[in-house]
């Protein structure tokens, strides 16, 4: 059977999703950056949905401490130091084989022109600071980005697990309007720089919040429900099992953002002339 | 080449409000959207539409023969804003129909006699010309050091929904 059939096919069920979802979904080039835990549940459901073109980067290999998390790898990943993004490729390649995947295994600073062309990005990252760099990047080319995160705190009663999955799309809130991002975070992960040591992490939260943030995803791409007002900001309590959206949406409604007020700071900061080098 | 043009919903919303407005003699409205570039991977751009600029009531010429004629006071406006904010420039008009719009003959002669211009202010930057319908676009891309026009091969809205043309 030809590709394009089997995909017909085998997308049969999601049609509700839209007269033309896999179609859109087919036309869609997304990024994930950082296949760990939270990217690897992302690439794997984004596979499963069709998605046409894959940017996939994180410069880690797998190792045997990923594996309490990591969806896609293996005992023989770990033996032969396979890359991360190269799971998520071959897992997506798995079930749904006309997927294109670029795979990057650079930091993704190093290799950020491949998101120029992206319809959402995708952050799976550790750090605070590379969260904002990220969102900066893709509002520089108004680029949805979904950011999901979890933690794990210790504190004197037992362990507290939480987590966030934030859409920053250009004009509304930001991460730094959220919350999420800000000073003291940021002057404290300074300080920690080089010393984070392993942080706790666990599957089914990661899980969790990819695949809100998958469904935040369809939602943008090929709404197939009316409600078009999406909370920017939802949260999840892990000790209470629960997701809402965050408490501090109500101090957000009707304020704009003021970290990215200026429209006008899109494209490339360095542009001059390189118009002639186009010329084919 | 790949050329790839991105607007947010609201701009776009805000455009179409302004290009539908009656005009006293003109049956249509033109106007300009200020752009930045990027390139992309394998030799493209991406162009990043950031603000409009009005045609005013007064800079159309009475020609019943068109939908709309700019007169050069108009042109020289737009250049001076292209001048001023650094801005890769788009003409844009509006078919009011569903489905995907195409320029008229005219579209394609004035454009290209036109379009060029801007270079004289801002010789680096891409410009060009777009026609969006209800639910559509379609639109050309000079780009420096060459001659002729190029298709802009794909028009994404950004918003909720983020949807192509």
């Amino acid at each position: 059977m030809k590709e394009a059939n089997a995909s017909e096919l085998r997308l049969g069920r999601q049609n509700f999703l839209g007269k033309n979802s896999a179609q859109v979904l087919k036309e869609s080039r997304v990024a994930v950056v950082g296949l760990g835990g939270g990217g690897s549940h992302i690439a794997q459901q984004l596979g499963h949905l069709g998605v046409g073109e894959f940017v996939l980067i994180d410069p880690d290999i797998v190792e045997d401490t990923n594996l309490n998390r990591l969806v896609g790898a293996t005992q023989q990943d770990v033996a032969s130091g396979a890359r991360k993004a190269s799971v998520a490729a071959r897992v997506i390649a798995g079930v749904n084989p006309g997927a294109r995947a670029w795979i990057e295994t650079k930091q993704w600073q190093m290799c950020a022109v491949a998101l120029r062309s992206c319809d959402v990005i995708f952050g799976c990252v550790d750090s605070i600071g590379e969260r904002a760099q990220l969102e900066t990047t893709a509002r520089r080319y108004l680029i949805p980005y979904i950011d999901i995160g979890m933690d794990v705190h210790k504190a004197e009663e037992g362990f507290f697990l939480g987590g966030q999955v934030a859409v920053s799309l250009p004009g509304g809130p930001c991460l730094r309007c959220m919350g999420i991002v800000n000073d003291r975070a940021l002057e404290v992960e300074a300080q920690q720089y080089g010393a984070a040591g392993g942080r706790p992490q666990v599957v089914w939260p990661n899980g969790l919040l990819a695949s809100l943030a998958v469904g935040f995803f369809v939602q943008l791409i090929s709404p197939w429900y009316d409600v078009l007002d999406l909370p920017p900001l939802v949260e999840f309590d892990g000790n209470s099992q629960s997701v809402f959206p965050s408490k501090k949406l109500p101090y957000l409604a009707g304020r704009s953002c003021r970290h990215f007020a200026g429209l006008e700071d899109l494209g490339d900061p360095f542009w001059s002339c390189p118009g002639k080098c186009l010329v084919e | 080449m790949k050329i790839l043009f991105k607007i947010t919903g609201s701009l776009l919303s805000e455009l179409k409000a302004q290009l539908t407005q009656p005009h006293q003699f003109a049956s249509e409205r033109v106007g300009f959207l200020l752009c930045r570039v990027a390139l992309i991977e394998g030799g493209g751009l991406v162009i990043l539409a950031h603000s409009q600029h009005d045609v005013s009531d007064a800079d159309y010429i009475d020609d019943q023969t068109v939908g709309a004629m700019m007169g050069p006071a108009a042109i020289r406006k737009a250049l001076q804003v292209a001048y001023n904010r650094q801005a890769s420039m788009f003409h844009v008009h509006l078919h009011e129909h569903r489905g995907q719009p195409h320029f008229s003959r005219t579209d394609e002669r004035e454009t290209a006699r036109f379009v060029p211009d801007f270079w004289n202010v801002q010789p680096d930057l891409p410009h060009g010309a777009i026609v969006f319908s209800e639910d559509g676009a379609y639109g050309k891309c000079w780009i420096p050091g060459r001659e002729d026009a190029l298709d802009i091969t794909q028009f994404t809205v950004v918003g909720i929904p983020t949807r192509k043309l």
